[in-house]
C-alpha cells in the first residue's frame, strides 16, 4: 500500500504503543538498575569476604607466629614461661585451622590455604613439638644453629604462604572494590540515563499529546466559538492523529454542511422573499391590469344595456369590449403559462418550421395594431428552418413586437431582422423607444418586473420577457438585448437551425419584406 | 651340552635386561622434599684411645626407614658412620637406601637429637641431587628425616 493511501494509525493505537514503549523503557531502566545494584551488592560482598579472609589469615598468622616465637624462645632459653604463648596458640589453632581453609572458595586459593594449614600442622608435628621435647631432654640440641635455622626456614615458608594468600585476597578485595565502584558508577549512570530517557519520553509524550490532541481540540473549540458567533466560514486545520484527525474532519464537514444549509436557507429565504414579491406584484398587476379592462367591459356593457346607441357607436363600444376581453385573455394565458413554467409543466410540441414565415405572420399581425409605428422586416434570402413549437415561438415573437410597440409610446420605427449564422438562426427586434435604465437591465427577464413601465402608464403583466426566455431556452436557444435609455432597445434571440431540413426549404416570398402596420 | 648353554645364555640375557630396566629409572627433574622417619636398629660405638669420647672414636648406626602414611613395613634402610674429631664433634657420612635409589649425606654432628647434613649425591633417581638433610628426634629411637633436594 502506498504511503498516501495508508490509513493513519488511530490515536488509541498510538497511545497504546507509546504507553507500551514507556513501560518497556521504564522496565528496562529499572531492571538494569536492579541488576547493577545486585552486581554492586555482590561485588561489595566479595570485597567484604576477601577482607574477612585477609583478616582471618593475618589473625591466624599472628597467632601462629606468637606460638612460634614461644617455641623458639624456649629452645634458646629454656624459659618455660615463653611456652605459654605456644600453649595459647595450640589451644586456639585446631579450631582456627579447621575453619580456615573452608573460608576460601574452591580453587587455587583454597589449595593455598590447605597447603598452609598442612605446613603449619607439619611445623607443629615435625618441628615444634619435637624441639620442645629435645629442649627438655637435651637442651643444647634445641638451641643449635641447625635447629634454629630449620625453624626459621619453616617459618619463612609458612609466612610466604600466608603472604601469598593475603596478597591474593587483597588483590581480590581490590578487584571487588573496583567492581563495586564500577557497579556503583554504572548504577548511577543507568539511573541518571534512565531518568533522562524517561524525562525525555515523558516530554515527547506530552508534546505528542499536545500536538495530537490539545492543539486540534483548542482549534476546534476556537472554531466552535466562531461558528456559534455566526462565522460559518470557520474551519479547523485538519491535523492530529487518528480519532482527533477524524474529529477535525468531522468538524469541518459539519461546518461545511452548516454553511451549505445556511446558503440554502438564504436562497430559500430569497426565493420566499421573491415569491412574496411576486405575489405582491401579481396582486398589484392583477388588481391593476385586470381592473382596467374589466372596468371598460363593465362600463361599456352597462352603457349598452341602459342606453340606446346608433349602430356605429354600438359597434365601436363592442370592439372596445372585445379588445378588453382579449387583453384579459392574454393576461390570464400569461399567468397560466407562468404557473406551468413554475411547475415545470410547460409542454412544447416540436415540429420543423420556417421561422421566417412565422416572423412574417407576426409582423403582419402587429403591423395593423398601431398607426404610429412602422414595423420593418428585413427577411433573410433563404428559409430559416428550426425545430420548435410554433405557438410558443409565435408567442415569443409577439412578446418582443408587442414590447417594441408598447415601449415606443411616441411611435417610431420597429425593425425586425432574421438571419442565419452558421448553425443557428438569430432574430433581432429593435425599437426607438424609451430604452431600459441601466439599473433595471439585470432584471428585465424577471417575472413581474416592469421597471418604470407602471409609472409610465404602460400596461402589461411583466411576464412576457420571462416567458420568452423560458421558451427560448426550452428550445436550446438563448435570448438577450441591448438598450440605451431614450434611444431604444434591441432584443434578440437565437435558435439552433434544423440541420436535417436546412437544404430542403424554398426561398422566402419577397412580399414578406417591409410590412408596415397602422392602427 | 647345547641345552645347558642355551639355558645359561637365556637366563643371563633376561637378568641383564631386568637389571638394565632397573638402572634406567628417571632421575629427579626438580627440587623435592622427602619426609621419612627412621628407627634405629643397631648402634655400635668403637672407643679408641682415651676411654670415653676422644678423637678417633667411631659410632655406627643402622636404621630402618619408614613412611607410615604409605605402609607400616620399612621401605628402606640406612647407615651412618661418624668419627669423633674432638670437642664433641662427629664427622659423619651416611647412605640411605630408598626404593628409587640411594642418597648419601655428609656433615658434622654435635647433637644427634637435631642435626643437619649436606646431601652429597645419590644414585638411581637421586643421582644428580644435592641439598640438605635435617634430622629431628621424635621419640627415643625414632627420628624424622627431611631431605630437601635440589638438582645438582
Amino acid at each position: 500500500m502506498s504511503a498516501a493511501g495508508r490509513k493513519p494509525e488511530s490515536l488509541r493505537t498510538r497511545l497504546v504503543v507509546a504507553s507500551v514503549l514507556f513501560a518497556a523503557l521504564v522496565t528496562v531502566v529499572f531492571a538494569s538498575l536492579v541488576f547493577a545494584v545486585f552486581e554492586l551488592r555482590d561485588a561489595t560482598d566479595r570485597e567484604a569476604r576477601a577482607n574477612d579472609r585477609t583478616v582471618a589469615a593475618l589473625s591466624l598468622q599472628e597467632l601462629f607466629l606468637d606460638g612460634e616465637n614461644g617455641v623458639r624462645g624456649y629452645a634458646l632459653t629454656r624459659n618455660r614461661e615463653l611456652l605459654s604463648s605456644w600453649r595459647h596458640a595450640q589451644a586456639l589453632l585446631p579450631q582456627r585451622l579447621r575453619t580456615f581453609a573452608p573460608m576460601f572458595e574452591e580453587g587455587e586459593q583454597r589449595k593455598r590455604a590447605s597447603d598452609l594449614v598442612e605446613s603449619m600442622r607439619r611445623y607443629k608435628l615435625d618441628y615444634a613439638e619435637p624441639l620442645i621435647r629435645i629442649a627438655n631432654e637435651t637442651p643444647g640440641a634445641a638451641g643449635t644453629k641447625e635447629a634454629i635455622t630449620e625453624g626459621a626456614d619453616r617459618i619463612r615458608g609458612i609466612t610466604a604462604r600466608f603472604d601469598a594468600i593475603v596478597a591474593r585476597e587483597q588483590a581480590s578485595a581490590l578487584e571487588s572494590a573496583d567492581a563495586a565502584a564500577h557497579g556503583a558508577r554504572r548504577a548511577i549512570a543507568i539511573a541518571v540515563g534512565g531518568l533522562c530517557a524517561t524525562a525525555l519520553l515523558i516530554l515527547a509524550f506530552g508534546v505528542f499529546l499536545s500536538r495530537s490532541i490539545a492543539d486540534p481540540l483548542r482549534d476546534a473549540a476556537e472554531s466552535s466559538r466562531k461558528l456559534a458567533a455566526g462565522d460559518l466560514t470557520a474551519r479547523v486545520q485538519e491535523h492530529g492523529a487518528g480519532e482527533v484527525g477524524e474529529l477535525t474532519r468531522a468538524f469541518n464537514e459539519m461546518a461545511e454542511r452548516l454553511q451549505e444549509n445556511r446558503v440554502e436557507l438564504e436562497a430559500q429565504n430569497a426565493r420566499l422573499r421573491e415569491s412574496e414579491r411576486l405575489k405582491s406584484e401579481l396582486i398589484s398587476i392583477v388588481s391593476h391590469e385586470l381592473r382596467t379592462p374589466l372596468a371598460s367591459i363593465l362600463g361599456f356593457t352597462t352603457l349598452l344595456r341602459d342606453r340606446d346607441f346608433d349602430e356605429e357607436s354600438r359597434r365601436r363600444y363592442l370592439e372596445i369590449i372585445h379588445d378588453a376581453s382579449r387583453r384579459l385573455n392574454t393576461l390570464v394565458n400569461d399567468f397560466l403559462d407562468a404557473q406551468r413554467i413554475e411547475e415545470g409543466r410547460l409542454e412544447l410540441t416540436f415540429e420543423t418550421l420556417d421561422l421566417q414565415r412565422l416572423l412574417a405572420e407576426q409582423v403582419r399581425l402587429f403591423a395593423g395594431q398601431s398607426e404610429r409605428h412602422d414595423i420593418d422586416l428585413e427577411a433573410a434570402a433563404h428559409p430559416l428552418p428550426v425545430r420548435g413549437d410554433r405557438e410558443r415561438l409565435a408567442q415569443v415573437l409577439g412578446n418582443l413586437l408587442s414590447n417594441a410597440i408598447k415601449y415606443s409610446p411616441d411611435g417610431g420605427r420597429v425593425t425586425v431582422e432574421a438571419l442565419r449564422r452558421n448553425d443557428h438562426v438569430r432574430v433581432v427586434v429593435g425599437d426607438e423607444g424609451l430604452g431600459i435604465q441601466p439599473n433595471d437591465q439585470a432584471r428585465v427577464f424577471t417575472k413581474f418586473f416592469r421597471g418604470g413601465a407602471g409609472a409610465s402608464g404602460i400596461s402589461g403583466s411583466g411576464l412576457g420577457l420571462a416567458l420568452s426566455r423560458e421558451i427560448v431556452e426550452a428550445h436550446g436557444g438563448r435570448i438577450g438585448f441591448t438598450s440605451a435609455p431614450g434611444e431604444g432597445s434591441t432584443f434578440w434571440f437565437e435558435l439552433p437551425t434544423d440541420a436535417q431540413s436546412g437544404g430542403a426549404w424554398r426561398v422566402q416570398e419577397p412580399h414578406d419584406r417591409g410590412a408596415k402596420g397602422g392602427a | 651340552m647345547n641345552r645347558w648353554v642355551i639355558t645359561v645364555v637365556g637366563v643371563t640375557v633376561i637378568a641383564l635386561a631386568v637389571a638394565g630396566v632397573g638402572g634406567t629409572e628417571p632421575t629427579l627433574k626438580g627440587p623435592g622434599i622427602i619426609r621419612i622417619t627412621s628407627v634405629t636398629k643397631r648402634f655400635a660405638r668403637v672407643d679408641v684411645g682415651r676411654r670415653g669420647y676422644s678423637a678417633g672414636d667411631m659410632q655406627i648406626t643402622r636404621v630402618s626407614l619408614f613412611n607410615r602414611r604409605l605402609r607400616k613395613r620399612p621401605l628402606g634402610n640406612g647407615q651412618l658412620v661418624c668419627t669423633a674429631t674432638g670437642q664433641k664433634f662427629w664427622n659423619c657420612t651416611g647412605t640411605y637406601i630408598l626404593p628409587a635409589g640411594k642418597i648419601t649425606v655428609s656433615g658434622v654432628l654435635i647433637y644427634s637429637d637435631f642435626y643437619d647434613m649436606a646431601v652429597t649425591g645419590g644414585t638411581g633417581r637421586y643421582n644428580n641431587v644435592r641439598g640438605t638433610q635435617v634430622v629431628t628426634r621424635l621419640r627415643r629411637s625414632e627420628k624424622l628425616m627431611l631431605f630437601r633436594l635440589v638438582i645438582g
